[in-house]
């Protein structure tokens, strides 16, 4: 992945003196009708698909500029509405309802063209690009301080929040996030204030408050209370957001907490307001530089977006928990916990937490990405071992193997933290786009693991690391890097298919084939979690190390054993955890294989079969994992064989879907006791005040999987009646497999399908 | 002008700057990139021009009319990027060129 930096600006047309315009109308005609129909004269780069994207001029639908005959010029460019008109209070409110609620629908993805600049006071205001905070108001010729209502509140309000809007596109472009399918960066050359502070346009909200505060305001008190609270968002919502561009220093949430308590003041007051239909106009669209054809206004609820609002501000707190850093698991969990919440955090959330991540070369600004990378590894495959402990500040004599051992351990650094860091980064996209990067990078991560192997071989001949006899009496070493990078591609591959689930990729007749897969990577996963425990705990049990740093060994000895404890808890999750996947994988696939046995799986595909086949989905499928080498591709027939499970009766496979789902269900529970976070040692497990919301997300999520094992029990049970009563005309049921989002779908992963009996 | 010398001359134009008038008074000026036998033309990274409407003209001379007999208005252009101007609707097209460009055009509408 790169960083986002490409900003699109529209810089202005330059002619130089020497350069005339010359008619050619007449020649460019007769020459032009010379040419045969069909006949192009091009650009030899020019091509067809390209003029295709090209705007038709005089058509209404492509040509935002177009006016239709008849229709006055001045009218059809200038709005007749008049910005300096004095407003009632309530209009004042309507108004800036509708900004708040064009705003939101900006956040949700919509361009501004459709949204906050069809806002005639916006456009007065930043059209001409003002070089003052003075020249930004919504006249510059008429300086009408009586009108204070709209001149002083509305102005406060409007200058409030298009600052907001400034540092929210500041903050999604510098980090990774997809044009138009996320968010739309485009301006239409103009600029939302991103010369003036944030302390200016706080002292001129801070002015119209204390004209509302003050003995000049005559208004009635509730809409009175209304304006204030109005302003009081905007001043906080600024505030927080200058703050979250500098969350790694500021980490405060106290601004945000206020936006959230000014919510329900903002709903109460909203029916207060008069809306002002006729202060936004599409007309506007017609003066911004803009590449797309003209396109209706989008309006949203003030309900919708109080609610948008509301989840923006909850996760923007939420998102600095990540920041109580005490190991990579726990962030991991952290990040994939946030983002996986429903809906998906809105996109600058998104990218504020990928800035938290990672940002001036620093994780989480404090960690360097080093100690972070050193901190997984030592976690997993290498707790207390001198790979890790070597560093050229200790060791300077060149010939030294620990010197040489921390010279190649730097090149591992250097090679491997950008596709690491990726890991944690690509959590924060869209959810299509992570499956979507997920099925690169795991091919990339089997490059990565063989690189790894290289080193891991090199590294042994100077840590001359004794050799295992295992099972077959062959010496086998640790790989202590490549089993770390597999780990990484297995827990991406399976992650792949949870996502093809999550995002419904899938069709009904597929999912006893997926489920049989995701199945196949855990078993995968769950040997090479094992073949890591077997190289630890003999680590563990064998001398300190060949090598050592100066300093001594003894003083360390309980760090030692702490280091060690706490790896062997990890692998302890990662495997209750596997377990738990592949349990409940391996009872939904023997589910579907009865169901697909008895004809009763819904299909998506035409029976006649004519353009799909079982064959061509499996090589769709698989496709994208063509060219990893580890784990070896299944051969379709393979495949066929074990997904179908051919040649075990309807009683083995209830009985194995049956003995599968109670191992989940122990498994989940298992891991819902164990708690959301892994305590890095035993001595801190009373100090750490764990991230309380994240904890409740997590916990939420593991009930959901629990509660869809328990469907698919009351699945099982039901099938097991149905083919006991069968009869010649087939299995008495109907199946159903739930929709994401519906109630029978309990959790996005796991579709447990809805069995109904037949009568 | 013979077939092949016609395709020539617009062949020349490709690449340069055109300034594209409308029928609703409209000037689009980009790079020349594609046309054909019904003139219809393809610009990119093309600016829209507009005169100002009639009051806004209006309102500026008398402004002016104190001092002098003539005035001067801005145009008011934006970046629209890839267009196409159906030939229909072309009432004048000019190409931006130095002296020398010139010259060497003019040999070749010969």
């Amino acid at each position: 992945m790169l960083p986002n930096s490409e900003i699109r600006s529209t810089a202005m047309r330059v002619v130089t003196q020497s350069i005339v315009p010359h008619d050619i109308t007449e020649h460019f005609t007769q020459a032009a009708s010379k040419l045969v129909a069909g006949q192009l004269v091009k650009d030899e780069y020019f091509t067809l698909f390209e003029a295709v994207g090209a705007l038709e001029i005089m058509d209404p639908k492509m040509d935002s500029g177009f006016i239709a005959p008849g229709e006055d010029l001045a009218e059809a460019l200038q709005d007749s509405y008049d910005v300096t008109q004095e407003l009632r209070p309530e209009q004042v409110v309507g108004i800036m309802d509708g900004l708040l609620c064009h705003e939101m629908a900006w956040h949700m993805g919509h361009p501004l063209s459709q949204t906050l600049f069809t806002s005639i006071y916006l456009d007065k205001l930043l059209w001409p690009i003002p070089k003052t905070m003075e020249q930004a108001t919504f006249s510059r010729e008429t300086d009408d301080k009586d009108n204070v209502l709209v001149q002083l509140v509305l102005r406060a309000y409007c200058l409030g929040l298009v600052k907001a809007c400034d540092l929210v596109h500041g903050q999604v472009v510098s980090e990774y996030f997809y044009e138009e399918e996320d968010f739309v960066t485009q301006l239409y050359n103009r600029s939302l204030l991103s010369e003036f502070d944030v302390d200016a346009i706080l002292k001129i909200i801070n002015q119209a408050l204390d004209w509302v505060d003050g003995p000049e305001n005559s208004i009635d008190d509730p809409l009175t209370k209304a304006l204030r609270v109005r302003l009081l968002f905007r001043r906080d919502f600024l505030t927080a957001l200058e703050q979250n561009s500098k969350v790694l220093q500021t980490r405060s949430t106290k601004h945000l907490s206020s936006c959230i308590s000014h919510i329900s003041a903002l709903e109460k007051s909203s029916p207060l307001g008069q809306a002002v239909p006729e202060a936004f106009s599409l007309k506007i669209q017609r003066k911004l530089a803009s590449t797309v054809p003209p396109r209706p206004m989008v309006n949203i609820s003030i309900e919708n977006a109080l609610s948008h609002l509301r989840r923006l501000c909850q996760d923007a707190i939420d998102i600095q928990q990540v920041l109580e850093y005490s190991c990579p698991y726990n962030v991991m969990i952290s990040v994939w916990t946030l983002m996986s919440r429903k809906p998906q955090p809105s996109v600058y959330i998104r990218s504020l937490l990928q800035t938290i991540v990672f940002s001036d070369m620093r994780v989480l600004g404090s960690l360097s990405i080093k100690n972070f990378m050193y901190d997984d590894l030592a976690q997993l495959v290498l707790p207390h071992n001198i790979l890790l402990q070597a560093n050229m500040d200790n060791i300077e004599l060149p010939s030294d193997p620990r010197f040489r051992i921390a010279q190649q351990m730097d090149d591992f650094v250097k090679r491997f933290s950008q596709p690491f860091l990726d890991t944690f980064r690509s959590i924060c996209l869209n959810r299509c786009r992570f499956r979507r990067t997920l099925c690169h990078t795991a091919v990339d991560w089997d490059t990565l693991q063989m690189e790894a192997e290289e080193l891991d071989t090199e590294l042994r001949a100077l840590t001359l690391e004794p050799p295992l006899k295992l099972h077959g009496g062959e010496p086998a070493y640790s790989y202590p890097l490549s089993s770390w990078a597999y780990h990484q591609k297995l827990t991406q591959l399976r992650t792949i298919l949870q996502l093809g689930f999550e995002l419904s990729i899938y069709a009904p007749e597929e999912l006893p084939g997926m489920y049989w897969y995701l199945s196949h990577i855990c078993s995968a996963h769950l040997a090479h979690i094992d073949r890591i425990r077997t190289f630890t705990l003999a680590a563990s049990r064998g001398p300190a190390a060949v090598l050592t740093l100066p300093g001594g060994t003894k003083a360390n000895a309980s760090e030692r054993e702490g280091a060690f404890h706490t790896s062997l808890r990890l692998l302890e999750r990662l495997t209750t955890q596997l377990i738990a996947i592949d349990a409940f994988a391996i009872a939904l696939h023997a589910l579907y294989v009865l169901l697909a046995r008895h004809g009763v799986l819904p299909r998506a595909s035409s029976p006649n079969q004519a353009y799909s086949s079982e064959r061509l989905r499996y090589e769709l499928r698989m496709k994208p994992f063509l060219p990893i080498s580890l784990p070896e591709p299944v051969p379709y027939a393979e495949y066929r064989g074990e997904a179908d499970l051919e040649g075990d009766s309807d009683a083995t496979v209830l009985e194995r879907a049956t003995r599968a789902i109670a191992e989940a269900r122990k498994a989940w529970e298992t891991i819902l006791a164990r708690g959301v976070f892994l305590v890095p040692s035993p001595t801190a497990a009373g100090t750490t005040h764990a991230p309380r919301s994240i904890e409740e997300d997590w916990k939420r999520e593991v009930k959901d999987t629990m509660r869809a094992c328990i469907g698919t029990s009351i699945a099982i049970e039901s099938i097991k009646k149905a083919l006991a009563a069968r009869s010649s005309e087939g299995v008495p049921v109907r199946v159903e497999i739930p929709e994401l989002g519906s109630k029978m779908r309990w959790h996005d992963w796991w579709a447990v399908p809805h069995i109904v009996p037949r009568s | 002008m013979d077939a092949s010398k016609a395709t020539r001359y617009l062949e020349s134009l490709l690449g340069q700057t055109l300034r594209v008038h409308t029928t609703d008074t409209r000037m689009f000026v980009g790079i020349f990139k594609c046309t054909d036998a019904d003139r219809n033309i393809i610009l990119a990274s093309t600016y829209e021009y507009r005169f100002p409407p009639p009051s806004a003209v209006q309102e500026a001379a008398s402004a002016a009319d104190n001092q002098s007999s003539s005035f001067k208005m801005n145009m008011t252009s934006r970046l629209i990027g890839l267009v196409v101007v159906p030939g229909q609707h072309i009432t004048r097209i000019e190409v931006e060129e130095t002296a020398e460009q010139a010259r060497f055009r003019q040999k070749l509408e010969k």
